[in-house]
């Protein structure tokens, strides 16, 4: 998601951007992932089978991360992830009249943070960071 | 049996164990590649979205947990990043 908060600060002044919570990829009771256990922020979760479970993980994600993404939830009957096709990842982009003008590759392998700058960057200008200091040999 | 059916069998069979084998390593291992195809395979699809098409104007859920409003609300003058995902 760094990508995308980098994104979402060098373009929100041209864009609108909107995070979608949408059913756990990796929930303890489905296909559970080793790597969340041992992540340092323990991402453990079962998959919420209320609304009020999935809000309560969609705000310690927000609050964990101070993630600054505007944010919406998916219903309890899935009807964002259905209709886009999203799960487990995927990224959009709608232009001004609502049409579709990008749809990003399934998540993981195809989720591509990337191509959404690139598109933003030949309509708006690309933005240029500082390259990082070279680190000092002791 | 027949001499051809089972060779058949046999390459039908070999065929499965390769693809078991591959699953197991593009999911992490054997029980990974049994709970993608179990938990995964189901949900990605492609959809019948594509580039042109007018977006689906679907209910979201805000932080609130009470709040609803509509994806194309958000919409209005400017383009519009969707960015689905979850936390694991």
């Amino acid at each position: 998601m760094g990508d995308i908060v980098q994104i979402y600060s060098d373009y929100k002044d041209h864009a609108d951007f909107l995070t979608i919570y949408i059913r756990e990829a990796h929930p303890l009771d489905e296909w559970r992932m080793k790597s969340n256990e041992k992540d340092k922020d323990d991402v453990c979760y079962v998959q919420p089978k209320t609304l009020a479970q999935r809000v309560a993980i969609a705000n310690d994600f927000t609050q964990r991360f101070k993630f600054p993404v505007p944010f919406g939830i998916d219903e309890m009957n899935n009807t964002a992830n259905d209709a886009y096709a999203a799960w487990p990842e995927r990224l959009y982009i709608l232009d001004e009249s609502g049409r579709i003008s990008y749809k990003g590759g399934n998540g993981p392998f195809q989720y591509e943070p990337k191509e959404v700058r690139a598109w933003l960057a030949q309509r708006y200008g690309q933005v240029k960071h500082a390259e990082p200091a070279p680190e000092k040999k002791s | 049996m027949n001499r051809a059916l089972l060779w058949t069998a046999i390459s039908f069979g070999g065929l499965v164990v390769l693809a078991y084998v591959g699953l197991s390593i593009l999911a992490g291992g054997p029980k990974d590649a049994i709970e993608m195809l179990r938990f995964a395979l189901p949900y990605m699809h492609r959809g019948r979205l594509h580039v042109g098409d007018s977006a689906p104007d679907v209910p979201l859920v805000a932080l609130d947990g009470a709040t609803r409003f509509h994806i194309r609300e958000r919409n209005h003058g400017r383009p519009l990043v969707l960015v689905f995902g979850s936390f694991t």
